[in-house]
């Protein structure tokens, strides 16, 4: 591919200005901010989190924390507005407007021009979020794992961004169509379209998923190993479904009503040595996980898209000891802008970019 | 509230696709509003069609006769067929100028989900005439999501024998440009891509 000399191949996207009206506790900000690490500093419940929930809100659209949006809109008004203004390395300017109404959605504008759907976002600028729950990526159950890596999936291959949602359409109507069959309502004619479906969409989510995983894996060893976690990797041992595998188990699955095999019943394996983090890892060791799974991928999204993601830090600095933040400042220090919450600025052990004091309602640069 | 009239008029549209309960009182003012001959022509037309227009014998177009226009046009190609699932669809497809073969109108696309078994759609009808009239080709144009492909797959199951099973093809829209495509398209017409003729 030829890169014309204008464009950087290390282009970022930096977020320089932030202004925002009656979301959540703020009635009022207006903030300049600085590329590299932005230490967000400040007591708890002061609306730190807030803050980087802006952003998130401002640069993908949704909120990381909420699905419900009247949540974001400061208690007793009508509505928020959330402002970014913001330059890729190549020099283009980019400014984002959202804006909520309670009752009324969303509506947002890219450089002046409305989008159709606050989705599209998305797609022109990449964010990555860790938050305390994310913990749940290695700890909790397969479901979570799968949608998390069909989402980091999404981020890296956007034209098969589909398939994940496409192979749960078709599952829900092929289970439906099972039901419908042994209730005598349908035949199993009917089914088999619905069959073959799944088996397309499923073989076709399954590669994606290997190549996801084998594209994150090792990347996220390395990342791993300089935060002090050695040998860990991720394994995906799905394979996809055929048509002669689910013709084998016709019977119980129309006994159930439900495809019993398949990627919708697949899992990631996170491991460190011979040890499932998800069984075996200490709090501390999943916490390195997750971080290192956001770090990989924010690599591999620069490395794809001449892009470093905006990375939003929330709570990730308290649970590590002074190496492990010492190694994780370092690491973020070459990329984009990394915004990175603490209770005290001494958190850090490296000198950040920018230090931002936020008390209720206000935040302040640190001189 | 209003008047029961009133009231009722606007939980008739409602029930219009598209239309909420905004709209529907919007346009119950504007019919009040209007002269009683020019609300009235509404009610006839409704009338008219309800009366007058039924479903094509063969294809299952709209028409006014036992079979539509196109199934009665003998110059168009009878052995061929293209399977859409709505009669706007084949409105569509006759914009184009392209088709000359005949059309089968399904009249939706199958869904367990919601119910919609084969024996809901038009497609016995579609069989019988494959077999009696000598379809040399069938063309499915279902669309190109979920429940459309899967009624294509359906059809291309059981037509595969009787005749030549086509379906259209996936891609990117013409006289636009590569930077407004969705990435999903774009890469359906990458994995479909061809050789340039010389």
């Amino acid at each position: 591919m030829v890169i014309p000399d204008h464009a950087d191949p290390a282009g970022r996207l930096i977020v320089s200005r932030v202004s925002l009206r009656d979301f959540r506790s703020y009635a009022r900000l207006d903030l300049a901010l600085r590329p590299g690490i932005v230490l967000v500093v400040g007591p708890n419940g002061a609306g730190k989190t807030n803050l980087l929930e802006s952003l998130h809100v401002g640069t993908q659209g949704f909120s990381p924390r909420t699905r419900v949006e009247s949540q974001l809109v400061r208690f007793g008004t009508e509505g928020c507005r959330i402002a970014l203004h913001g330059r890729r390395a190549s020099g283009v300017p980019v400014d984002v407007e959202v804006v909520l109404r309670r009752g009324e959605g969303r509506r947002s504008r890219l450089n002046g021009a409305p989008l159709q759907a606050v989705e599209e976002l998305r797609r022109e600028l990449a964010t990555l979020v860790f938050t305390p729950d994310r913990l749940a990526v290695v700890k909790g159950g397969p479901l979570v794992r799968r949608a998390y890596f069909d989402r980091t999936l999404a981020r890296l291959f956007p034209a098969r961004a589909e398939l994940s949602p496409g192979y749960g359409a078709a599952l829900t109507q092929r289970n439906a169509a099972l039901r419908r069959v042994s209730l005598g309502l349908s035949t199993r004619e009917a089914l088999a379209p619905w069959t073959e479906r799944v088996v397309d969409l499923g073989r076709e989510l399954v590669l994606a998923r290997r190549d996801a995983v084998e594209l994150l894996s090792p990347v996220f060893g390395e990342r791993a190993s300089q935060l002090g976690l050695a040998a860990a990797r991720l394994a995906y041992d799905g394979s996809p479904p055929t048509e002669e595998a689910l013709a084998a188990r016709l019977e119980r699955d129309l006994e159930r009503g439900t495809t019993g095999l398949g990627p919708h019943l697949d899992d990631v394996s996170v491991t460190a040595g011979t040890r499932e983090l998800r069984l075996f890892g200490s709090q501390g060791e999943q916490r390195l996980a997750v971080l290192s799974l956001l770090l990989a991928e924010a690599g591999l999204i620069a490395e794809r898209t001449g892009e470093p993601p905006l990375l939003l830090l929330d709570d990730v600095l308290s649970e590590l000891d002074p190496d492990r933040r010492r190694s994780l400042a370092e690491r973020l220090r070459g990329t984009g802008q990394t915004l990175i919450t603490a209770t005290s600025a001494s958190a850090l052990p490296v000198e950040a970019d920018q230090v931002l004091d936020v008390t209720p309602g206000l935040v302040q640069e640190r001189a | 509230m209003l008047s029961p009239a009133v009231d009722n008029l606007v939980t008739q549209l409602t029930r219009l696709p598209g239309v909420g309960t905004r709209t529907a009182q919007r346009l119950a003012f504007h019919l009040l509003q209007r002269s009683t001959e020019e609300a009235l022509a509404l009610a006839t037309a409704i009338e008219d069609v309800k009366e007058r227009v039924r479903f094509c014998r063969d294809c299952g177009n709209l028409t006014e006769e036992e079979r539509c226009a196109i199934c009665r046009d003998e110059r168009r190609d009878h052995s061929l067929i293209c399977v859409v699932e709505q009669p706007a669809d084949l409105i569509s497809l006759e914009r184009t100028h392209e088709y000359r073969g005949l059309y089968h109108v399904l009249g939706g696309a199958l869904s367990p989900l919601d119910g919609v078994e084969p024996e809901h759609l038009r497609i016995d009808e579609l069989f019988k005439r494959v077999e009696r009239n000598g379809v040399q080709e069938v063309v499915l144009a279902t669309n190109p999501n979920m429940t459309g492909e899967a009624t294509a797959a359906y059809l291309a199951d059981r037509l595969r024998g009787r005749a030549r099973v086509t379906r259209l093809a996936s891609g990117l829209p013409v006289g636009g440009d590569l930077e407004y495509a969705d990435e999903v398209t774009l890469g359906r017409a990458l994995t479909g891509r061809r050789d340039m003729e010389p």
